[in-house]
């Protein structure tokens, strides 16, 4: 009984790292080799990639926005990378890469803010324009990058985690301690409400997209120092799980809140999910399965706890769902 | 008249309704005849919407019975009550926007003729209710392209068209300027006299006063008490309402200081309002008043930085007025509480101590700026929990479980956490119940004795007239008269406004369809 009930409120206080711990240990008894150093270093730095623009893309949906150009971010910011690495060196690529991805950014910000077009559709069109320049300033083929192993090291190691963590306790901070992050949310939860109290919501907005666009840079420098291949097709889809790892977190979409370690834990479950069903040779058709009834559930779950009894609802909220519905 | 030898059409006895926790309705007795106009008052969370939805069939009562006529009934659906000819009108509206006037009127009761809607009918019928509505729209026009208290009409039509013997209205006049208001309750007084029984729930009292035949009292589930309108005085009936007797509603006599804010020939957004001039000092309140559209609105909004000041000038404390955003207008000491909170002044998903504080963040450690001092806030927090008597219960909590009254109170808070010394009130108590109400104005009283200079726009006369020193009333977005001091009252406002009377003659005529009978 008692433990039943810790268990539970285990899993109240965190749904996406009990189910983290839960998943894990099912692989770990399935699978011989899912505990292994090497396995569980995999696992981190896939994590890692999706976790990095996962963070970004956590700030966008505090906003109140989000961004659907990431997956192409990360290609155009990779391609470039890979491409300037013999002429100017491992760091200034980078810090170009990362640019890049920042001003692809600022440009969605600036349409979303100035032109008033929804993020939906500014960054879907934004997902196409940049995956088409990607591919072509690659003209379609593959980068290359030979004996540069300076580059590879963004990849290799525990340097993917610790980049995530980094960024995570960073992001952290700047939500809960900060002016900027306060507005961040005061902007997501409501934009009418913020410009009133003083915030310059373009501006925030502009900033929150650079720096979602930087985070998708960042990943997609990871994934071309895995290969030391750019490509433009490089990070397809990567949005779809961008998102997903930050609505698995707890962070609700509909803005005005964000849990950082939440998209942590969600990167975590959603590779650890991946690379355990890889390790039972199930087909990756069926990985895509998992993945959306694992989603569904998530959120499932979430709209669940909000109309449970012990939630303040309305009566009237609660009468005219009846009313619509 | 209401008649004493038939039963009431519709009665509820020893009616209950438990929800987990709290008891929403508690053995409550309520009727209503014939031709009577029957008002139900109470503060939030007296009981009245837990009623109004189980008449609705939208809640099932825990114990109690429904009678019709004298028979008992029971809803189980929202279907049911519709057969016994009880209709609800909804606060929000239950209007379908993209659909006409027509549609909306007869919808799921379309006149057919084989398989096919006959709108010959259905627009011709739509005609005839609207006629005796007053309501000059065509049946074909989409509800969507209608003002509010058109649509609240087109609501009334359709209750109307299903011959509807018991009408329920939950707080028609919300969103309803005063004009709107008296044409709805003389339409509200022909229903009656066509002998439907209609149900008037409402937070004015005026209206109620104005409109009813009888009164119940309704206070934390409970019926408090009922009788004729004669028989009972506003008074009685707010302090059946809140249990207790309420801070008498006088304005005080004040002694404004000197000028603090100025305005020349102002014209905002190219002619929107213009040729606005006037002075405001400190420790003193100044009302705009007009109707829906009159400018009042736009003007506060201008001197905020939310529209734009195209020629004129404003100063404050001789200085030029700085407003292109509204972060230089709180910058220079100008708060603002809009008109609707939830809108544009919350933020729901925000704890109460990040809504009080986000206006004054800016002011804080200037040392290093950009970074924030949750402990400071909070004690911030707790300090205005005490001054402004705001009810929650930590500072971490969200926002949007508080009730309105004290939501409202947040928002007061945060224009003076932001120490503003002008501060521009739209609708102070809108959405807010007769306790929270008086609380704000003895705060909006004591703000103003300690020299802060308050510019009122609100469309509640009664609080025009409790609160403003002076006024200003506007007509199509130029101010038309100044009132002062004992000059400042309900019908010189209106008349100016208007450009007529504003007293009511109940015309008390049947309306002329034939009502089900």
């Amino acid at each position: 009984m008692e433990s039943k009930r810790s268990w539970f409120a285990w899993f109240r206080f965190s749904p996406v790292g009990a189910t983290l711990l839960v998943v894990g240990a099912v692989f770990a008894v399935l699978t011989p080799t899912f505990l292994t150093w090497n396995n569980l270093l995999n696992v981190c730095t896939s994590a890692s990639v999706v976790a990095i623009v996962g963070l970004g893309m956590t700030l966008a949906i505090a906003s109140g926005n989000f961004d659907l150009s990431v997956g192409s971010t990360a290609a155009f910011a990779g391609c470039i990378t890979m491409s300037v690495v013999p002429q100017i060196g491992v760091m200034p690529a980078i810090a170009l890469g990362i640019a890049t991805g920042a001003l692809v950014g600022w440009v969605n910000g600036l349409i979303v803010t100035e032109l008033r077009v929804p993020a939906f559709i500014a960054t879907l069109g934004m997902l196409t324009i940049v995956r088409g320049a990607a591919l072509i300033y690659t003209r379609g083929r593959d980068i290359y990058l030979f004996g540069k192993t300076d580059y590879k090291i963004l990849s290799t190691g525990i340097t993917p985690a610790l980049l995530a963590l980094a960024i995570a306790v960073f992001f952290g901070l700047l939500l809960k301690q900060t002016r900027f992050g306060r507005h961040i949310l005061a902007t997501g939860s409501n934009l009418a409400s913020a410009r009133r109290v003083g915030v310059r919501t373009s501006y925030v907005l502009w900033s929150v997209f650079a720096i979602v666009g930087a985070t998708a840079a960042l990943s997609g420098l990871i994934l071309s120092a895995q290969v030391l291949t750019g490509n433009g097709r490089l990070a397809t889809g990567l949005e779809l799980s961008a998102i997903a790892v930050v609505v698995l977190g707890g962070t609700p979409l509909t803005g005005g809140q964000a849990s950082i370690p939440g998209t942590l834990f969600g990167s975590l479950l959603l590779a650890v999910i991946n690379n355990g069903l890889n390790l039972l040779n199930v087909s990756v058709f069926y990985q895509n399965v998992t993945l959306g009834l694992l989603l569904l559930g998530a959120l499932t779950l979430a709209s669940g706890w909000t109309s449970r009894p012990g939630h303040v609802v309305t009566k009237d909220s609660k009468v005219r769902n009846k009313q619509t519905g | 008249m209401p008649e004493s030898s038939v039963p009431p059409v519709l009665e509820v006895r020893n009616l209950s309704r438990r929800f987990p926790g709290v008891v929403a309705l508690d053995d409550v007795n309520f009727d209503v005849v014939r031709g009577e106009v029957h008002a139900l008052v109470g503060e939030n969370g007296a009981g009245k919407s837990t009623l109004i939805n189980i008449l609705a069939g939208v809640l099932q009562p825990s114990e109690g019975r429904i009678l019709i006529d004298g028979a008992p009934v029971v809803f189980s659906d929202p279907l049911g009550p519709q057969r016994c000819g009880i209709s609800v009108i909804f606060q929000e509206l239950s209007l379908l926007p993209h659909l006409s006037v027509a549609e909306n009127v007869f919808v799921t009761r379309e006149p057919r003729r084989g398989p096919f809607i006959d709108w010959e009918t259905m627009y011709r019928n739509t005609a005839e209710i609207l006629h005796t509505l007053n309501l000059d729209v065509e049946p074909s026009t989409p509800v969507s392209k209608l003002s509010i208290s058109q649509q609240q009409l087109v609501e009334i039509a359709r209750a109307f068209s299903t011959k509807a013997r018991v009408i329920i209205m939950d707080e028609p006049t919300a969103a309803l300027n005063e004009r709107e208001v008296i044409r709805l309750l003389e339409i509200v007084r022909s229903l009656a006299s066509s002998r439907v029984a209609v149900i008037y729930v409402s937070h004015r009292l005026t209206e109620v006063f104005s409109v009813a035949d009888r009164v119940t009292v309704f206070r934390d589930g409970r019926h408090i008490s009922t009788s004729p309108r004669n028989g009972i005085t506003e008074q009685q009936v707010i302090a059946a309402m809140v249990g207790r007797k309420l801070a008498h509603l006088q304005r005080p006599v004040r002694t404004p200081g000197e000028v603090i804010l100025e305005a020349r020939e102002l014209t905002i957004d190219n002619g929107l309002v213009r040729n606005v001039s006037f002075s405001l000092r400190r420790g003193e309140v100044l009302a705009l008043a007009g109707l829906m559209g009159s400018g009042c609105s736009e003007l506060m909004e201008g001197l905020f930085g939310l529209r734009k000041i195209t020629s004129g000038t404003a100063t404050l404390d001789g200085k030029p007025l700085q407003a292109n955003h509204p972060r230089a207008a709180i910058r220079t000491g100008i708060g603002f509480v809009p008109e609707d909170r939830k809108t544009s002044g919350l933020f729901p998903d925000l704890a109460v101590t990040e809504n009080l504080t986000i206006g004054a963040l800016p002011r804080w450690l200037k040392s290093i700026p950009a970074f924030l001092d949750p402990a400071r806030e909070r004690l911030m927090t707790l300090e205005y929990k005490r001054q402004l008597n705001i009810r929650f219960s930590r500072p971490e909590q969200r926002v949007s479980g508080l009730s309105g009254g004290n939501q409202q109170k947040v928002i007061l808070a945060r224009a003076l956490a932001e120490n503003c010394r002008v501060l521009l009130l739209e609708e102070p108590t809108r959405g807010v119940d007769v306790g929270a109400k008086a609380e704000i104005y003895t705060l909006i009283d004591q703000l103003v004795e300690k020299g802060i200079a308050i510019l009122l726009q609100t469309s509640e006369l009664p609080e025009l007239i409790r609160l403003a020193d002076r006024c200003i009333v506007f007509v199509a977005g130029e101010p038309r008269a100044e009132l002062s001091g004992n000059d400042v009252t309900q019908e010189e406002v209106m008349e100016v406004a208007t450009g007529l009377s504003h007293r009511v003659s109940f015309r008390d005529q049947a309306l002329e369809v034939s009502n089900g009978e």
